[in-house]
C-alpha cells in the first residue's frame, strides 16, 4: 500500500471530478502537519559496508525494522547513521526491497542465511517477487527435506492419533512408517516373487511320473504341490487387497485406481479356475485364464519406484508412440506390398499374400532378420534393401523424441505442479492484503466514530497513535467517495452510502457481513428512531439473514441479486472478529432505511473470477507428485 | 516489446508552466519515476493505481475518464510534464481552472457539450467505484437518478446539453461546490 504513497495526491486531486456532483459538501481534509526536516538521508552501517537511502524509502514498510522506530535501537549516536553487525551482502537485497518494491533472492546465498536476514529485518518471504519466488521455493523445499530425513530416522511414532483405518492405510503407502508395514511389504513382495516363480517353472520339463515314460512339465507332476503355492499366493493376495480396500479413503476411486485392477485380475483366475469343473470346452478358457497370473509381476510396481516412473513415461509419451506405430504400419504397408508384387511370380514362394509379407518387412525393417522369408528376384532384394536401411532410421528417429518428450514432459509437470501451487498462494495474498485495506478502513470509521461518541459523552478519551499522513489522507478520500455517491439531502430520508465489510464464506464468495443481532443505536441516534426505522432495519437484517442462508448455494449474494458463479476454493474463511456494525451515519443525516426493490444485476466483474479460484487435484496429480520425491 | 524512454522537459520550465516549487517537483519527480521507470503512464498501470486505492469497487472506468483528462495530446500515454501540469490545476489552480478541469473529465468526447450520456456515464463509473457492498446497497437506478438531480440543476435553458457556461454558473452559485473545491488545495 505504502508503495503507491507516491501517486496519493494524484487520487486526491482527480476526486475533484466528484465534487460537482456530489450533493453534500466533502468532509474537511485531515490536519497536515509538516514533518520536521523534508526528506533526510539516513546512513546505514552493515559491519562496515556504508549504505545511504531517503528516510521516505525506508518508511515505505513501516511493518518492518528499518521502516518503523525499532531501527532506534541501532542508532549510533558518535557516527550518526544505524549500524547493523550483519552479512553486508544480503543486506545488499533487503535494502534493494525498499527502493523497488520488489525482494529478490540471490541464487549464491544459502538459503538458511537468507531466511534469517530476513526474519531479522522483519521481511515476510512471501513478498519475493515472481521472479525468484520458484527458485527460493525450490531451495527451501531442499531444505525441508534434507532436515526432515534427518529428522525421520530419530522420530518415534506420530503425534496425532489416527484411526485403525488412516494407520493402516499410511502403512500400505508407505512401508518404512512402521516396521509392521516393512513387514507386509517384504511378505507380499516375497509371495509375488513365489508366485511369478511358481507359474514359470510350473511348465519346465521334469522328468516323467515314476511309473509313466513321458516327459511331464513339473506342474503336471507335482500337481497337488503347485496347486497349494498358488492357494497360499492367492489367499495372501486377496487378503491384501480386502485390507487396502477397507483402508482407502476413497473406495470407489481404489476400485478404479490402477494397481488394484492388477490385483484383482491376478487372483481374479485362481477363483474362477475354482469354480469351472473338468469340462473340456471351458477347460481351454481355464487354460487362457492361467495366463493372466503373469500380471502379478506388475504388482511389484508397488513396490518399484522404477517400473511407476517408466509406467508414467509410457502413459505421457503417448502421442510420440502413436506416431512410432502409426509411421511404422505406413512403411510396413508400403514394403510389404512392394515385396509381394516383387516377388508374386517367384515358385513356391513365401509371399503369399501382403499380409504374409507383412511378417517380413518387419522382421527386416527392425534388424532382426530371421531368415525364414528370403527374397527371390532381384527386384525383391533391392527393395529389401530398401527396407532394411529405411527400417532403422524409422526406428531410430522417434526414439530420442520420445526419451527427450519424457524429460520434458516430466520437468515441465514438476513446475506445473508447483505453479498452480504458488499461483493459489499468490491468489491468497492478493485477496487478504485487499480485505485487510478495506477492513483497516471499516476499522479506522469505527474508532472515529468511537471517539465522537465518547467526545458527545463527555467521556475522556486517550490520544489517538497519529497516524501516518498517507493513511490519513487516504482515509478522507475514501470518505468523499462515500459523500458523493450518497444522494441529495433533501431527498427523502436515506442513509448515506457507506462501505461494508465483506466477509468471505468458505466457498470462496464475499458476501456483506450480515448483522447477527439488532444493531445497538449509538447515542447519536437513538432519539431519531422511529417505527418506520426500526422496521425497514428489521426487514433488511430479515434480508441479509436470508441473503446469508441461501449464499451457500452461491447464487444469490444480497438484495441485488448478483448471479456469481458457484465456484469452490480452498480459502480459509477470514475471522471476522469484529463486533456487529454500528450504523453510523454522516453526522447530520438521519434515516430510515428504505429498501429499493431489489432489481437482478449482473456483473462479470474481474475481481470475482480473480478472487474465487477453483482448485481440482485428480488422482493422476497426487501420483505425479509421489514420484517427484524420488 | 519496447522500452521508451522519456526525459522530462527542464526543471526551470516546469517550474515556470506549473505552481509548484522547485523543491516539491524534485519530490513529486522522484516519485513518479520511482513508480514508472519508463518515464511514462499508460492506462493499464493507471487503473491499478486507482485499484489500489478505490478495492472494493471497480474503479477502471473511473481511470479510464481521468485518464483521458491528464492525457492532453491524447497520445495514450501520461508523461511527467502532463502529470504535474494537471496536478497543478487541481490543487493550486483558480477555482475557474479546476471547474474547466471538472468540465474536461465530464465532456468525454470534448465537444463542449455534457450531455445526459456522459454524464450518466461519469456517474455510473463514480458509483463503481464504490462497489457492490455498500450499505444500503446501489440500487441500479441510483445513478439515473442522481444523474436526474443534477441535470436539472444544470440544464438552465432545458435544452438537454451542458455548456461550458451553465456548468461554470451553476458550480459558482453552489456554495458546497465552490467549498468543497477548496478542499483538495495544497496537497503535497
Amino acid at each position: 500500500m505504502a508503495a503507491v504513497a507516491a501517486w496519493l495526491p494524484f487520487a486526491r486531486a482527480a476526486a475533484i471530478g466528484w465534487v460537482p456532483i456530489a450533493a453534500n459538501p466533502m468532509p474537511a481534509p485531515p490536519l497536515q502537519e509538516r514533518q520536521k526536516g523534508e526528506d533526510e538521508k539516513l546512513g546505514i552501517n552493515v559491519s562496515g559496508r556504508r549504505f545511504e537511502t531517503w528516510r521516505n524509502t525506508l518508511e515505505k514498510y513501516p511493518d518492518t525494522l528499518l521502516g518503523s522506530p525499532e531501527r532506534d535501537f541501532f542508532y549510533d549516536d558518535e557516527t550518526k547513521e544505524y549500524f547493523f553487525d550483519r552479512d553486508p551482502d544480503i543486506f545488499r537485497h533487503i535494502l534493494n526491497f525498499y527502493r523497488t518494491g520488489k525482494l529478490h533472492y540471490p541464487k549464491s546465498e544459502c538459503i538458511s542465511a537468507y531466511d534469517e536476514e530476513l526474519a531479522f529485518f522483519g521481511i515476510m518471504p512471501d513478498i519475493i517477487g515472481d521472479c525468484c519466488y520458484e527458485d527460493y521455493k525450490d531451495r527451501k523445499r531442499e531444505n525441508a527435506e534434507r532436515l526432515m530425513d534427518d529428522q525421520v530416522s530419530e522420530a518415534g511414532d506420530t503425534v496425532q492419533p489416527m484411526t485403525l483405518r488412516e494407520k493402516m492405510w499410511r502403512a500400505f503407502e508407505d512401508p518404512h512408517t512402521s516396521t509392521l508395514a516393512l513387514v507386509f511389504y517384504y511378505v507380499t513382495g516375497f509371495f509375488i516373487a513365489v508366485s511369478v516363480m511358481a507359474n514359470v517353472v510350473e511348465t519346465v520339463p521334469c522328468g516323467p511320473k515314476p511309473g509313466k515314460t513321458e516327459n511331464l512339465p513339473c506342474g503336471e507332476r507335482y500337481a497337488l504341490a503347485f496347486f497349494c503355492l498358488d492357494t497360499a499366493c492367492v489367499m495372501i493376495f486377496t487378503a491384501e487387497y480386502l485390507l487396502r480396500l477397507f483402508a482407502a479413503p476413497n473406495r470407489c476411486l481404489f476400485m478404479r485406481s490402477v494397481m488394484s485392477i492388477i490385483d484383482v485380475v491376478a487372483i481374479l483366475p485362481y477363483y474362477i479356475g475354482l469354480g469351472i469343473t473338468d469340462n473340456d470346452d471351458v477347460s481351454g478358457a481355464f487354460v487362457t485364464l492361467r495366463v493372466f497370473r503373469v500380471f502379478r509381476i506388475f504388482k511389484f510396481s508397488r513396490h518399484s519406484q522404477g517400473l511407476r516412473i517408466l509406467g508414467y513415461t509410457l502413459k505421457s509419451c503417448a502421442s510420440e508412440l502413436g506416431f512410432l506405430l502409426f509411421s511404422l504400419t505406413m512403411a510396413i504397408i508400403i514394403f510389404a506390398t512392394v515385396m509381394f508384387y516383387a516377388e508374386k511370380n517367384v515358385a513356391s514362394t513365401k509371399f503369399t499374400s501382403i499380409p504374409a509379407a507383412f511378417w517380413y518387412t518387419i522382421v527386416t525393417m527392425t534388424t532382426l532378420g530371421y531368415g525364414d522369408m528370403v527374397p527371390d528376384t532381384w527386384a525383391g532384394k533391392i527393395v529389401g534393401g530398401i527396407c532394411s536401411l529405411s527400417g532403422v532410421l524409422v526406428i531410430a528417429l522417434p526414439v530420442p523424441v520420445i526419451v527427450s518428450n519424457f524429460s520434458r514432459i516430466y520437468h515441465q509437470n514438476q513446475r506445473a505442479d508447483k505453479r498452480k501451487a504458488q499461483k493459489q498462494a499468490r491468489l491468497a495474498r492478493i485477496r487478504i492484503a485487499k480485505n485487510a485495506s478495506g477492513a483497516h478502513f471499516i476499522n479506522k470509521k469505527k474508532k472515529e466514530q468511537d471517539r465522537e461518541d465518547k467526545i458527545k459523552q463527555g467521556i475522556d478519551i486517550e490520544e489517538e497513535p497519529k497516524d501516518s499522513r498517507f493513511e490519513s489522507q487516504h482515509h478522507h478520500l475514501l470518505r468523499c467517495l462515500e459523500n458523493t455517491t450518497g444522494p441529495d439531502l433533501h431527498a427523502r430520508y436515506i442513509k448515506d452510502r457507506e462501505f461494508v465489510e465483506m466477509e468471505y464464506t468458505y466457498n470462496g464468495l464475499a458476501a456483506p457481513k450480515a448483522q447477527s443481532s439488532p444493531p445497538t443505536p449509538s447515542p447519536s441516534q437513538s432519539s431519531q428512531g422511529n417505527p418506520v426505522e426500526s422496521s425497514c432495519c428489521s426487514r433488511r437484517r430479515g434480508k441479509y439473514q436470508f441473503a446469508r442462508s441461501v449464499s451457500d448455494t452461491g447464487q444469490e449474494l444480497n438484495d441485488i441479486q448478483i448471479a456469481v458463479p458457484n465456484k469452490t476454493s480452498s480459502k480459509t474463511h477470514l475471522n471476522a472478529s469484529e463486533p456487529p456494525k454500528i450504523n453510523s451515519t454522516n453526522t447530520t443525516v438521519t434515516t430510515s432505511a428504505i429498501i429499493t426493490t431489489p432489481t437482478p444485476g449482473t456483473t462479470s466483474d474481474t475481481e470475482e473470477s480473480m478472487m474465487t479460484v477453483s482448485t481440482t487435484t485428480s488422482p493422476g496429480n497426487s501420483n505425479i507428485v509421489r514420484i517427484s520425491t524420488l | 516489446m519496447q522500452v521508451m524512454r522519456y526525459k522530462p522537459e527542464g526543471i526551470d520550465e516546469l517550474v515556470r508552466n506549473t505552481k509548484f516549487t522547485k523543491k516539491e517537483l524534485q519530490i513529486m519527480y522522484r516519485g513518479f519515476k520511482q513508480e514508472c521507470p519508463t518515464g511514462l503512464v499508460n492506462e493499464d498501470a493507471f487503473k491499478e493505481i486507482y485499484a489500489q486505492f478505490f478495492p472494493q469497487g471497480d474503479s477502471s472506468a473511473y481511470a479510464h475518464y481521468v485518464f483521458n483528462v491528464f492525457d492532453a495530446d491524447h497520445n495514450g500515454t501520461i508523461s511527467f510534464e502532463e502529470f504535474v501540469i494537471g496536478l497543478s490545476v487541481l490543487s493550486r489552480g483558480s477555482l475557474n481552472e479546476k471547474l474547466m478541469w471538472a468540465f474536461k473529465l465530464y465532456d468525454i468526447n470534448g465537444d463542449g457539450y455534457i450531455t445526459k450520456e456522459e454524464m450518466l456515464d461519469i456517474v455510473k463509473a463514480i458509483y463503481d467505484m464504490m462497489g457492490k457492498y455498500a450499505d444500503p446497497p446501489i440500487s441500479e437506478n441510483a445513478p439515473g437518478d442522481h444523474v436526474e438531480r443534477v441535470f436539472q440543476k444544470m440544464d438552465k435553458n432545458r435544452d438537454g446539453v451542458v455548456t461550458i457556461d451553465e456548468f461554470m454558473e451553476t458550480c459558482k452559485n453552489d456554495e458546497n461546490i465552490t467549498k468543497s473545491m477548496s478542499v483538495f488545495d495544497t496537497i503535497l
